[in-house]
């Protein structure tokens, strides 16, 4: 399909942040090179946008200036925002690529602002699915979303990531450093990345840190990587820490760079998530990537189940003397680290790769035409 | 790490020729791990509540379930906006410097946190007007409150040998996690939910009934069935077993109970509920504490058509000498709630 004026469909794409270091950042740029790669003209429209990354992106309102007819509108869902008004209003054929959003009960009694953001989402993905002509989700779970809140054309595609920045060039500082505490302590380096935020529960990652050292490993250590926003929620995390003692064995890093992310990958003995809410789970992907095994809840976690497969010991609940029980059975049986992390590779390679973007355009294409 | 202890050849060929059953293995194994952690006391009941209490003494007011008076005291605490910044510093001159800055500025910092103030005063009043009205409003509904229903046990329907245990034990037999019998007594159903091979624990408002039962491989704690669930996270039960607990709820009760056991019940998680029946209940015999409740025995039907409008598959099954009966449930994929409001998951 081409515009009167022979050139290629545009097929632009908006969002409300674009950051970087940022897994809906790198999947948009990413699918923009996608899309360019196969012949469409993209350019990406963000409500935010990162100085680091102001010569990728427009502002969303600047967008009637560079409209022409056959444009095509991905709008990449990850929260609320003034973007999702404005596409109403193009009347373009809309495209939903959608991430998922935390609901609003998760932040209730933490952040009263992220309560009314989670709330508002809801509101902009009622206004939006209705009139996609195609809705694209990173998990069966978000497809459901999708299609619950009136998307009627639906399929799955995974996220596009950088998962070589966790294999790549750790940082040696950090990789000696935790290589140093290990040989001096003992013990195990248990691992999570993701955002300090009430629906990853790193309060229950505590918790069950407390019990497994009751248990079984009296020096094991917990890494929280990632940043927060939700300040009560850390807050309460690091006087829960303290509380229980655990002040020298829990580890909240914040950001990191990519070379340190991938020490802590490296140097980890397992990936512990019971997180009670993952629209796909990135980290996920990374661990698996890394030939971490992982150990995971299951139910009511959302897509996790469906990310990992038969790459992570899947439990039915936090409950932490399971949780306990399953990290030293990880870290005490070489078949089943074996087992998982073979399975983890396997998995990974299935959500990577040139044939994710090859599923994107397949999947555009069929509801706007070929380039 | 620790040393690895199951490197064993014929393990890893198992792993080798089936991966999957041999992680199904390890999950039984896993199981049974924790079974007998707690059979050996390492793992107290309190335990694990204690932690979750901890917790959420760090936590916001509204996630703990703190009243509006204890909110109020802290806004009134920072209702008074400090223009006087503290000017220590670590160099020499760095207190002077800071000290000549506040006094440049303070005309205008002082300002602006006099407005801010007297903005917080005002909301603050405002919230204790809200807060007075509150008071009396409860004053008046407590006045007309409905009582929680006890725990009210026919003993003949409620014991070791009773006709539906069997029945029970068959359909939690596949549950999908840890299984929560609430008004467990001295946990003789949750001994016999373990000895089936399903991990499961009791809880019982009855706190004396609690103390005297030899705990042995069985964790029982002495907690009301609606605030037990408050403390699981969403979908973390396998299974629940109601019994002696429901009859003499009140719709309202009802209805709050079985809203937090759907919200906590994994999918595919049982629900099971032994209720006697309305003449059973009404009998002389009957043990006081059915003169006592506010509500009364639903019948099977009304249960099953509760159950499948909430987001089950129920069945009801009657006793032998109809004077009580069995409901089995499993629970869907998604909750009525999520299928309507599909975006709040």
């Amino acid at each position: 399909m081409t515009t009167a004026a022979g050139r290629p469909v545009a097929v632009h794409q908006f969002l409300p942040a674009l950051n970087p270091h940022d897994a809906t950042g790198t999947h948009t740029l990413k699918l923009r090179d996608v899309l360019r790669a196969a012949g469409w003209r993209s350019d990406i429209f963000a409500e935010a946008v990162h100085e680091d990354l102001a010569a990728e992106a427009y502002k969303h309102w600047a967008y009637p200036e560079h409209a022409a007819d056959g444009d095509v509108a991905v709008y990449q869902f990850t929260t609320s925002s003034a973007v999702a008004p404005f596409l109403a209003e193009q009347g373009l054929p809309l495209i939903l690529d959608f991430h998922n959003f935390t609901s609003p009960e998760l932040f209730a009694g933490w952040e009263p602002g992220n309560v009314t953001r989670a709330a508002l989402a809801a509101d902009d993905l009622a206004l939006l699915a209705p009139e996609a002509i195609l809705g694209l989700a990173r998990s069966a779970y978000s497809e459901q979303t999708l299609r619950h809140a009136g998307c009627r054309r639906t399929t799955v595609t995974p996220a596009l990531a950088d998962y070589a920045r966790v294999t790549a060039n750790p940082d040696p500082r950090v990789a000696a450093e935790l290589r140093e505490r290990r040989a001096a302590d003992g013990g195990a380096d248990i691992l999570f990345v993701g955002r300090v935020v009430p629906s990853k529960a790193q309060h229950e990652l505590v918790k069950a840190l407390w019990t497994y050292r009751r248990l079984y490993d009296p020096v094991a250590r917990l890494h929280l990587v990632g940043g927060t926003s939700s300040y009560a929620y850390s807050k309460a995390l690091y006087d829960y820490v303290e509380d229980l003692g655990l002040a020298s064995a829990v580890r909240l890093t914040g950001e990191v760079s990519d070379a340190a992310l991938a020490a802590y990958y490296e140097q980890a003995d397992v990936f512990l998530s019971l997180s009670v809410h993952e629209g796909f789970g990135v980290p996920l992907v990374e661990a698996m990537t890394a030939g971490l095994p992982i150990v995971a809840r299951g139910a009511g976690a959302g897509a996790v189940t469906q990310t990992v497969r038969d790459a992570a010991l899947v439990l039915e609940s936090g409950d932490p003397a399971y949780v306990a029980a399953a990290l030293h059975r990880v870290c005490t049986d070489d078949v089943l680290r074996r087992t998982l992390a073979d399975n983890g590779r396997h998995r990974a390679a299935e959500l990577q790769g040139e044939k994710v973007g090859h599923e994107f355009v397949e999947a555009i294409a069929g509801v706007v035409g070929r380039p | 790490m620790s040393d690895a202890e199951h490197t064993g050849t014929g393990t890893g060929d198992a792993a080798a020729e089936d991966p999957a059953a041999y992680v199904q293995q390890v999950m039984a194994e896993i199981a049974e791990e924790v079974r007998l952690r707690r059979a050996s006391g390492d793992l107290p009941p309190r335990l694990e509540r204690e932690l979750d209490e901890l917790f959420l003494a760090h936590s916001p007011i509204g996630v703990r379930g703190g009243d509006l008076s204890e909110a109020l005291r802290l806004v009134d605490a920072a209702t008074f906006i400090d223009p006087v910044v503290p000017v220590e510093s670590e160099r020499a001159a760095g207190a002077a410097v800071k000290k000549g800055m506040r006094t440049m500025l303070l005309w205008y910092v002082g300002w602006v946190t006099h407005q801010m103030s007297q903005s917080a005063s005002a909301v603050s009043r405002a919230l204790h007007i809200v807060d007075d009205h509150l008071k009396e409003l409860e004053r008046r509904i407590e006045a007309q409150r409905v009582p929680d229903a006890p725990i009210v046990e026919f003993p003949t329907s409620v014991a070791p040998g009773a006709w539906w245990v069997e029945p029970a034990l068959a359909a939690l037999a596949k549950a999908p996690g840890r299984v929560l019998h609430a008004a467990c007594g001295d946990g003789w159903l949750v001994r016999r939910i373990v000895d089936s091979g399903v991990d499961a624990y009791g809880i019982d408002p009855r706190a004396p009934v609690v103390d005297a039962a030899e705990l042995g491989a069985v964790d029982l704690r002495d907690e009301h069935v609606t605030e037990h669930l408050r403390a699981v996270a969403a979908a973390g039960l396998g299974g629940v077993v109601l019994s002696a607990t429901v009859e003499g709820m009140a719709g309202g009760e009802r209805t709050h109970l079985l809203a937090a056991i759907g919200t906590r019940l994994a999918p595919g998680g049982t629900l099971v509920i032994h209720s006697v029946g309305r003449g059973t209940w009404e009998a002389a015999d009957a043990p006081y504490g059915a003169d006592l409740a506010p509500g009364r025995p639903l019948r099977p039907e009304t249960w099953c058509r509760l159950l499948e409008d909430s987001g089950y598959s129920a069945t009801a099954q009657p006793g032998p000498d109809g004077s009580d009966f069995l409901v089995t449930a499993v629970r869907s994929g998604l909750t009525p709630y999520e299928q309507r409001e599909p975006g709040i998951r």
